[in-house]
């Protein structure tokens, strides 16, 4: 075990540990949050793999998040299963899919792959989850509602048991996200950023195209339905507003926004993405020196939009990679006024 | 017999309404290089501007034919206002990144546009359509009525793509977008004004987009989310365009049209035309070389 490995499990572990502390001390309104603040950070680090590590353009994941959902829902639902298992179907069913949307993508990629994964996500949200025929899979319009789930035999619900969901949901969270950081510099993950510097040139040196896409699709949904497969437990049935473009839409602007490239950054996002509009609609009301003010959730999103659109003007590589840069820069000038000479990554 | 005529006439019209949507695209595409999917969100966003005109501020006494052409222009004004500022402050700073790169700014500003027109005029609410003609007048075309605001779809379509061609090939501020298109770099070389070709480009785009906009208000059920997801179908008509071919995407758009009406007639779903939009895009990109688009995109 090489010291940086051991340096990253133990950071993964003290984050763990502090984040698992967070919700403790709040309401149920909150410790909702989080446990919704992880779950979009799966789907941020999806894009992560997917955009970050692959330079594959996505507009769909939200659409795996919904599959992986729905079908845990389904599974639990009509069969009562452990939950463990349902959310192991639900990420089945999205990694399946996964691969499915990778099928074009071996023959396209930047913006007519982005048409293409537009399509789907809007196919799903409008026709999938809300169609008639699809009933068997979506539960009708009141959804899968999961009461009384167990994961080993532990009672964890969304009324009373949230907390238990959250761990659970964290500690997958930190195993995923550490993984995440590991493939980045092993060989499987040498090939797949071979492919987004140039498919051309990693086809040449050997990397089979098609098993490394069709891969990164497959395991990029996976990690987003391993979120959505949680989403029925946290909040108590499945509908398909949470899975709508337009969520999609947001992953990627706030994956974009954050750092698409860095794993930190997208359980940032999480947070970004759950605990703001909550804030929002939960203080954003009032009245300042006699006028009464309402900030919805609308601002939220507005705010999305032109902070995307600042950020990709003028800090390409998004608010983490931002932060890194400056640290990285403090310290090496500071190592610089030490007389030391240091090697800056 | 006259159940088949009267789902054409509506295919017809709905796919002029996909052919206008695609003919702002394909021509901001084509001049600038941003495949813009803030297209509808513009359309839906200078669409508003024209019911505000037309329902909140237009007075009872007026003619019915005055609160239309003076919401019709409020929007259109609007429109141009907005491609000219959306191309000055976001798209001029950013003409040579990558394609992918711009895409991803125009989410941003679906998402921005989007969120300010719920904020302005309310998500839930149903909004009254704006009528161009009168809503019950039909034309009797060999023993089928036609609605005349179908009518006028049609023929805005036919016309402005017409136009726009004519507007590319014979005029010198044509020729000088053309030659932007093929290259920016050469046709700056040449003295051609590129900024300004752009910023043209991006109000031309628009205008056309809230003409779509307005046009099809009769025929959905008219809120900020419908409009705004107008840009599925109007991507599959400019895709079988090419992304370059004005005729062909006017062509595109009435074929995707009468796709999507004709199962209405078996299959009741509002969801369905959503998969034949997929399919049909899916099925031009294998058809065609998809390397064909990168090219374009310089």
């Amino acid at each position: 075990m090489t010291s940086r490995l051991a340096f990253r499990i133990l950071a993964t572990l003290v984050a763990f540990a502090v984040l698992a502390r967070i919700p403790a001390g709040f309401d149920v309104g909150f410790k909702f949050d989080s446990a919704l603040a992880v779950i979009w950070a799966f789907g941020l680090l999806s894009l992560v793999l997917l955009t970050g590590y692959v330079g594959q353009i996505s507009l769909c994941q939200a659409t795996f998040a919904g599959v992986g959902a729905y079908t845990a829902g389904m599974m639990v639902a009509s069969l009562h299963i452990d939950y463990m298992l349902a959310v192991g179907a639900g990420v089945a069913a999205a990694f399946m899919l996964g691969v499915l949307v990778g099928l074009p993508a071996l023959r396209l990629r930047g913006i007519t792959l982005a048409i293409v994964t537009l399509g789907i996500a809007l196919v799903f949200d409008r026709y999938v989850f809300q169609d008639h025929a699809f009933e068997w899979f979506t539960g009708g319009t009141g959804g899968w509602r999961v009461n009384g789930a167990t994961i080993f035999g532990l009672q964890v619900d969304s009324s009373k048991h949230l907390m238990g969901a959250y761990l659970v949901l964290l500690a997958l969270f930190c195993l995923v996200a550490l993984l995440l950081v590991n493939l980045h510099d092993s060989g499987a993950g040498r090939r797949l950023r071979a492919i987004r510097d140039s498919e051309l040139a990693a086809a040449t040196m050997g990397v089979n195209l098609t098993r490394y896409k069709l891969l990164a699709f497959g395991m990029s949904a996976a990690i987003a339905g391993l979120g959505g497969a949680f989403y029925p437990l946290v909040a108590g049935s499945v509908s398909p507003q949470p899975f709508w473009l337009f969520t999609s839409l947001q992953f990627t602007a706030i994956a974009v926004l954050m750092g698409v490239r860095y794993v930190p950054a997208a359980a940032l996002g999480g947070v970004f993405m759950a605990v703001i509009p909550d804030v929002l609609t939960r203080f954003g009301h009032g009245t300042f020196m006699g006028h009464a003010y309402e900030i919805s959730y609308d601002w939220f999103q507005l705010a999305l939009g032109a902070l995307l659109i600042a950020q990709l003007i003028l800090l390409p590589d998004g608010v983490w990679g931002d932060i890194r840069r400056r640290v990285h820069h403090a310290r090496a000038s500071m190592s610089a006024v030490g007389g030391r000479r240091v090697k800056v990554a | 017999m006259a159940a088949f005529a009267a789902y054409t006439v509506i295919g017809l019209g709905l796919g002029g309404i996909f052919s206008l949507a695609a003919l702002g695209i394909v021509l901001i595409y084509r001049t600038t290089g941003v495949l813009n999917f803030a297209h509808g969100a513009m359309g839906m966003f200078s669409t508003f501007v024209a019911w505000q005109v037309f329902y909140g501020w237009s007075h009872p006494f007026w003619p019915a034919w005055l609160a239309t052409l003076l919401a019709v222009i409020a929007g259109l004004v609007f429109a141009a206002v907005m491609g000219l500022v959306l191309e000055l402050a976001v798209f001029r700073w950013v003409r040579t990144r990558e394609p992918v790169v711009k895409a991803v700014i125009t989410i941003g500003a679906l998402l921005a546009l989007q969120s300010a027109a719920s904020l302005i005029w309310k998500n839930n609410q149903y909004h009254l359509p704006i009528y161009l003609a009168p809503q019950t007048a039909t034309i009797q075309i060999a023993d089928v009525p036609v609605g005349a605001n179908y009518i006028v779809i049609i023929v805005a379509a036919l016309g402005l793509a017409f136009g726009l061609g004519a507007f590319l090939k014979y005029t010198s501020f044509g020729r000088s977008m053309r030659a932007v298109s093929d290259s920016p770099t050469a046709a700056s070389l040449w003295g051609v004004p590129v900024n300004k070709v752009s910023a043209v480009s991006w109000m031309l785009g628009s205008l056309v987009a809230a003409l779509a906009g307005i046009l099809i208000t009769p025929f959905i059920n008219f809120d900020t989310t419908s409009l705004t997801l107008l840009i599925i179908d109007a991507l599959a008509a400019a895709l079988i365009g090419g992304l370059v071919s004005l005729p062909l995407t006017v062509l595109g758009g009435f074929v995707l049209g009468l796709l999507e009406t004709y199962p209405t007639m078996w299959i009741q779903s509002l969801g369905f035309p959503r998969l034949i939009a997929l399919l049909v895009i899916l099925a031009v990109l294998i058809v065609r070389n998809p390397r064909g688009f990168a090219v374009a995109a310089k």
